[in-house]
């Protein structure tokens, strides 16, 4: 058995190492007589097994005795976990590749694909030690929401954003691919959330919704996200000249506090709905709290085009 | 022969390792890796086919460890002594040009002089139960062949032949002898006037020579008769388009460009061994000796002391006690049917283990060895 074992190390190892093909060729080879019930004629496998012995001979003779007495059995036993590893690893990379993360939907424990937990950032939160991930519900969309496509499309994904978050602007990327390739099945609700700790966050917000006024809503909110610390009213507005805005219109706009009623209203709206952080998102009723990976969006957007 | 004084001649024995396998290939002394350096840095050239300087020390060099090894083995005339890459090409060049009708081996022969024979009439001497040379048999075999070749000591278990008396009937019977000395040319002095053998092949990698560096002895009666091989450039004094003069013994065998950095330190080597070659026989069988009393073991071959010591662990095998040797405490032994898978197939074993000594082992060594042995002993 220690030949399957060798087989699957060494055709790893010959991927990166030419002195590990001869071994890797060996191994087949014996794998292949092994199965038709052959000797193995390399002999790799006595090598394997007396190699190992030996190594072991020279620390303990009583660990040596143990392995090369019960060598078949250990190396069933090798050969059992590491068919349970491989299995495990596939799974783990299937589920990374669907979900973004290593354990399957709704699990966010350690993934070795992403060791430092990004996939499960939990976002900038508000200051509310009640919350719960599972008490948050779809908001209200109001009317004049800043929102994209079709109204009536079978799917609607919502941000609640907050435009002074690292973790907002962290899923920007997913954004703009999601608005990419699902941008004319779907519609889009941005909706403001800004965390008010962030001092700026709701001046921001209102500057997105004066560009919006003005169709460019997404171009300054990319500008926003680029520029994160350029907060002041001056930088405000040199964005939209650079984004080629009515300024007049647009420097009345932010001066005028136009939108703040209609932002806080967004917050205040968030709140009832149990959103604790940014980015928040919802894909009809599914919820996403924190900067994830487009394949988890793209699950859950097809599995909802095709209700 | 002092073993401690001489092990700081060879440079590979600065590691940790105990390295018996000198029957397969023996290991340098520093000398001998300073000549074949000397030729590459101070004299590169073709020998004898130049006028210049370089060329002509070629020559001078190469023809001095002719020179050399003539008298180690003590033959009496010139251009008795063949260059060839090794023991097997010799035997091979005997094969090819000596004129005979039917010959004889042993049963326990090297491949290398086991296959070049399998082309021609050939008879088997076989052994006496104990493994040892059964001369009732070869006594019977003499009769019908004009040729035999045997092993002189074997390397399947280290036992040599009684080649004494082998030569001695089989000339009484005007049969040519051959003998193949590659295990035995290296471990004791062989003194081929003495021995009266006709023919001799030896290797350089054996006896602290390069590897590509063999011999072939003949007497020059013998070598005159015989027909070429190999032919070439250097073999000839003259040609036109159908026709050539071959020039005389050793050097109508010696086609193309030689081996001149191989030859030159096999020299060296040679040189190196002339002082000590007559100690280092009883400092192999003290070494075997301490072997087989401390070790339990079944002994493969002739149990009788020499250089090789040969055997089996009952429920293990070979591969695996050499492997386990060398991974638990990077002692190098040989393991298999070491080319003589004949002998072995026709007595139903897979091999044996084989520690085989020289002269820079040591009693340390073989202690080491034998405590080794005994650990794998224990692990069944």
């Amino acid at each position: 058995m220690i030949c399957l074992i060798a087989l699957i190390v060494f055709g790893i190892l010959a991927i990166f190492s030419a002195s590990h093909r001869p071994l890797f060729k060996e191994a087949l080879d014996c794998v292949g007589r092994r199965l038709t019930f052959r000797p193995c004629e390399s002999k790799l496998d006595e090598r394997l097994k007396s190699k190992i012995t030996g190594v072991l001979l020279k620390r303990n003779k009583y660990a040596a005795r143990f392995v090369y007495k019960r060598f078949e059995i250990i190396s069933w036993i090798f050969l059992i976990l590491m068919i349970g590893s491989i299995f495990f690893s596939a799974q783990a990379g299937y589920y990374y590749a669907r979900y973004g993360n290593c354990n399957g939907p709704d699990d966010d424990g350690f993934c070795i694909f992403d060791p430092l937990g990004t996939a499960h950032e939990p976002g900038c939160e508000i200051d509310n030690p009640d919350y719960n991930p599972e008490d948050v519900t779809l908001p209200v969309v109001y009317d004049d929401a800043v929102s994209f496509g079709d109204e009536n499309a079978k799917v609607t994904v919502i941000e609640a954003g907050c435009f002074e978050c690292d973790y907002t602007r962290q899923a920007v990327p997913v954004v703009k691919k999601i608005l990419e390739v699902y941008g004319d099945q779907i519609r889009f609700v941005y909706m403001d959330f800004p965390i008010k700790s962030h001092e700026s966050a709701t001046k921001l917000a209102e500057a997105a919704h004066c560009a919006h006024e003005q169709d460019k809503f997404w171009d300054y909110y990319y500008v926003l996200f680029e520029n994160q610390e350029k907060t002041s009213n001056e930088e405000l507005i040199q964005h939209a000249e650079d984004l080629s805005l009515n300024i007049e219109q647009f420097t009345f706009c932010l001066e005028s506090e136009k939108y703040k009623s209609v932002i806080d209203r967004d917050f205040n709206n968030g709140v009832k709905a149990g959103i604790y952080g940014t980015p928040t998102f919802f894909v009809n009723e599914h919820v996403l709290v924190g900067p994830k990976d487009f394949n988890e969006f793209k699950v859950l957007i097809e599995q909802e085009l095709n209700q | 022969m002092n073993v401690e004084k001489l092990r700081k001649d060879f440079p590979v024995l600065n590691k940790d390792l105990i390295y018996l396998d000198s029957a397969c290939m023996t290991l340098r002394p520093r000398q001998v890796i300073d000549k074949i350096i000397e030729y590459y840095t101070e004299y590169p050239a073709c020998g004898e086919r130049s006028y210049h300087k370089l060329s002509r020390r070629t020559a001078e060099e190469f023809e001095n460890a002719r020179i050399l090894i003539k008298k180690f083995i003590n033959c009496k005339k010139d251009g008795e002594v063949v260059f060839t890459k090794n023991a097997t090409e010799a035997i091979n060049l005997v094969a090819n040009s000596f004129e005979f009708s039917k010959m004889a081996i042993t049963d326990r022969e090297h491949n290398s002089n086991l296959l070049p024979w399998h082309k021609f009439k050939h008879f088997i001497v076989k052994s006496n139960e104990d493994e040892t040379f059964d001369m009732n048999a070869f006594q019977d075999t003499i009769k019908k062949v004009d040729l035999i070749s045997f092993v002189f000591t074997s390397n399947l278990d280290g036992y040599t032949l009684p080649v004494k008396e082998i030569i001695k009937v089989a000339h009484e019977n005007d049969v040519v002898v051959m003998l193949d000395g590659a295990q035995a040319v290296p471990h004791k002095k062989i003194d081929v006037s003495k021995l009266d053998v006709d023919l001799m092949a030896f290797s350089g990698h054996k006896m602290l020579g390069p590897s590509g560096t063999g011999c072939l002895y003949g007497k020059r009666h013998i070598l005159d008769k015989m027909k070429t091989f190999i032919i070439g450039g250097d073999t000839v004094n003259n040609t036109t388009y159908d026709k050539f003069e071959l020039k005389e013994a050793p050097y109508k065998f010696e086609a193309g460009l030689q081996n001149y950095a191989g030859v030159i330190g096999l020299g060296a080597a040679v040189k190196y061994l002339t002082p000590i070659i007559g100690d280092i026989e009883s400092h192999e069988e003290k070494l075997w000796k301490y072997m087989r009393d401390n070790l339990d073991v079944e002994m493969v071959g002739v149990d009788q002391a020499s250089g090789i010591f040969s055997f089996n662990i009952p429920k293990m095998t070979s591969h695996e006690i050499a492997q386990m040797l060398d991974s638990s405490a990077n002692i190098a032994i040989r393991s298999g049917m070491h080319c003589v898978h004949s002998w072995f197939n026709s007595r139903k074993l897979s091999g044996s283990a084989r520690a085989s000594f020289y002269l820079y082992n040591t009693m340390d060594e073989a202690k080491r060895f034998v405590e080794e042995v005994k650990k794998i002993i224990e692990l069944r």
